[in-house]
């Protein structure tokens, strides 16, 4: 195998492994504020990805504006969600929240398999599919906005988590919740707030992925990597989450050339198995002290 | 009182294949085959607060040594290769558990979820030995000199050993192993400060739940008569959840009465594949929310 062609397989995973690495960033923003992982997040992805679409067919926005108009929709879905129904819970254990979002994942798939379709639809692009060459390597300008769109986002993420109130008020929330709120931190508008954030990031992960991998009902999988990745990274790290990401992205497109197609499906949980098995915390994790 | 209602219960049980029509005595044998797996995820779950997605996995696991025996070996008795298969999987899951015990709450979901994955993937793909894709056909079961071919007949077997393994679960909280579950449920460290070893008994607590969930897997085997790896999706491990958050985590019970009416819930609902997770889902959010404990804490709260 060429090295300009592994260089094309490893840009391409880098491009998925970006929107690995996004859904991993929801995941992990919402498990830092609240403590708990929402298992509808790749479905939440799904439904405003939907939203794009039809905001773009039935409405004919231009395509950038049908894009924000689904971001915009998983926000709003995230707080209705948040404010309605995971909010009555917050006494509750993380467990039972854990279990609310699994059955919120089922009645949004399902919802969104009566509202559009169960089968697979085109999803338009802002970027083309035909490679261009840079130098010797071929690439696809699709992978290549990806990589770019999601480098933009994650920076702004950063900005967002350093020099804003909010930003700083949820890193306070993560570390320590009760010393928040003594600081005079509404950790409850903190918890919407890590919902409709996460929900927003990973919504731009889903209008920039669906053009590659069509829009369906079951797009909403891709959490599983999401979740992957996140761990790869240590769970709860930002930085982790990113770098997780890339990784697996990069390891599930280079996979297949070495391993028989049996194996291909299941490189992602082979990877978490393993990560699960030999390093828990991940690469960037820390390990919590456990309390009574 | 209380032994009048279980004779109640054994009659109507017994009765049941004498008056029902074919159809709903299968479903029977499908109740009595998902309650084993809802008690032996409630094993797990309930009784030691570790949350699995993968126990479809573990259901593959049974029915196919089930059936691989009884193709390659016929002259083993039922009950021997119940046994087998329960016993196989409950190895598998000492392989799972024991790496497990590091891992908490998410990530045990997580882990065993993607163990549920890599079984059917291995399912597909060891084709030589499952047929893959194409399916297994599973023979009938055969006892001494009797062929089970009658639903009559299977749903006997089944509601057998069910009735075995729900009388050992009952009595699991009487035994210092079942004690030392519960103790582990309420706080793991106040457990391991009273002197229970709590890695060792949450192992047992896998074991025991593969060994509940294999035993099913062989039932399963018998009882459907066809094997193929999309029939374990994940979505059926969800079923599972749903039958003991439904019925209560940590009672047995309530297990079986999860497991009753999330079978016929799915059966009903064969023509309408699109609500059925929305109803589901719906059921587990409700649950949650308005009736913690389901089943079993209503009927502790009125009497």
């Amino acid at each position: 195998m060429s090295g300009s062609a592994v260089a094309h397989v490893v840009v391409s995973g880098l491009a998925t492994g970006c929107i690995y690495s996004l859904v991993a960033l929801s995941l992990v923003i919402v498990y830092n504020a609240t403590r708990t992982l929402n298992f509808a997040q790749g479905e939440m992805l799904m439904v405003s990805t939907f939203v794009a679409w039809s905001a773009q067919r039935a409405a004919g926005l231009p395509a950038p504006l049908a894009f924000a108009c689904g971001v915009a929709a998983g926000g709003v879905l995230a707080y209705v969600v948040e404010r309605a129904i995971i909010r009555r819970a917050v006494s509750a254990t993380h467990w039972d929240v854990l279990i609310i979002t699994l059955g919120l994942s089922l009645v949004l798939r399902a919802g969104a398999g009566m509202v559009w379709t169960n089968d697979e639809l085109p999803f338009p692009s802002l970027f083309s599919n035909r490679p261009v060459s840079i130098g010797p390597v071929r690439v696809a300008p699709v992978s290549l906005g990806i990589i770019g769109a999601s480098l933009v986002l994650m920076l702004a993420l950063v900005a967002l988590f350093r020099a804003t109130r909010f930003g700083r008020a949820m890193r306070a929330v993560a570390q320590n919740q009760n010393a928040a709120r003594l600081m005079g931190i509404s950790v409850e508008r903190v918890y919407s707030g890590a919902w409709v954030l996460a929900a927003v990031v990973g919504a731009v992960g889903g209008v920039l992925i669906a053009p590659v991998t069509f829009l369906s009902t079951k797009m909403g999988l891709i959490a599983i990597n999401g979740f992957t990745a996140a761990v790869l990274g240590g769970f709860g790290s930002m930085p982790g989450a990113v770098v997780g990401g890339m990784l697996l992205g990069v390891i599930e497109n280079l996979a297949p050339l070495y391993l028989p197609t049996g194996v291909r499906y299941s490189v992602p949980f082979l990877v978490m198995i393993a990560i699960l098995l030999a390093r828990p915390r991940g690469l960037f994790g820390r390990v919590e002290p456990r309390k009574v | 009182m209380r032994t009048t209602a279980l004779a109640l219960a054994a009659a109507a049980a017994l009765g049941w294949p004498l008056v029902a029509p074919t159809y709903v005595v299968f479903l029977g044998t499908l109740v009595a085959v998902n309650a084993i797996v809802a008690i032996g995820l409630n094993l797990l779950s309930g009784y030691t607060n570790q949350l699995s997605f993968g126990h479809a996995g573990f259901l593959a696991i049974g029915a196919y040594v089930a059936a691989l025996l009884t193709l390659h070996l016929p002259v083993l008795p039922v009950p021997l290769t119940l046994l087998a298969a329960g016993l196989a999987t409950a190895l598998v899951g000492l392989a799972l558990g024991i790496p497990c015990l590091r891992l908490e709450g998410l990530y045990l979901a997580m882990a065993t979820l993607a163990f549920g994955f890599v079984v059917t993937e291995a399912i597909t793909n060891l084709d030589w030995l499952t047929r893959g894709n194409d399916g297994l056909r599973v023979p009938l079961a055969r006892l001494g000199p009797w062929t089970l071919d009658t639903d009559a007949a299977r749903y006997y077997l089944a509601v057998a050993v069910a009735a075995a393994m729900i009388l050992a679960a009952l009595n699991v909280a009487a035994t210092r192993t079942g004690r030392a579950f519960l103790a582990i449920r309420t706080s793991e460290i106040a457990a391991e400060a009273s002197g229970i070893h709590a890695a060792a008994y949450k192992t047992i607590a896998f074991v025991l739940s593969a060994f509940y969930t294999g035993v099913a897997g062989g039932l399963f085997a018998f009882v459907v008569g066809f094997l193929s790896p999309d029939a374990f999706d994940v979505f059926l491990s969800v079923d599972f959840l749903v039958m003991i958050i439904l019925g209560g985590l940590g009672s047995v019970l309530g297990s079986v009465a999860g497991a009753a009416i999330v079978t016929v819930l799915n059966d009903s609902l064969a023509g309408f594949q699109a609500y059925r997770p929305l109803i589901f889902g719906a059921i587990m959010i409700v649950c949650m929310l308005f009736m913690p404990g389901g089943l079993a804490a209503m009927t502790r709260r009125k009497s």
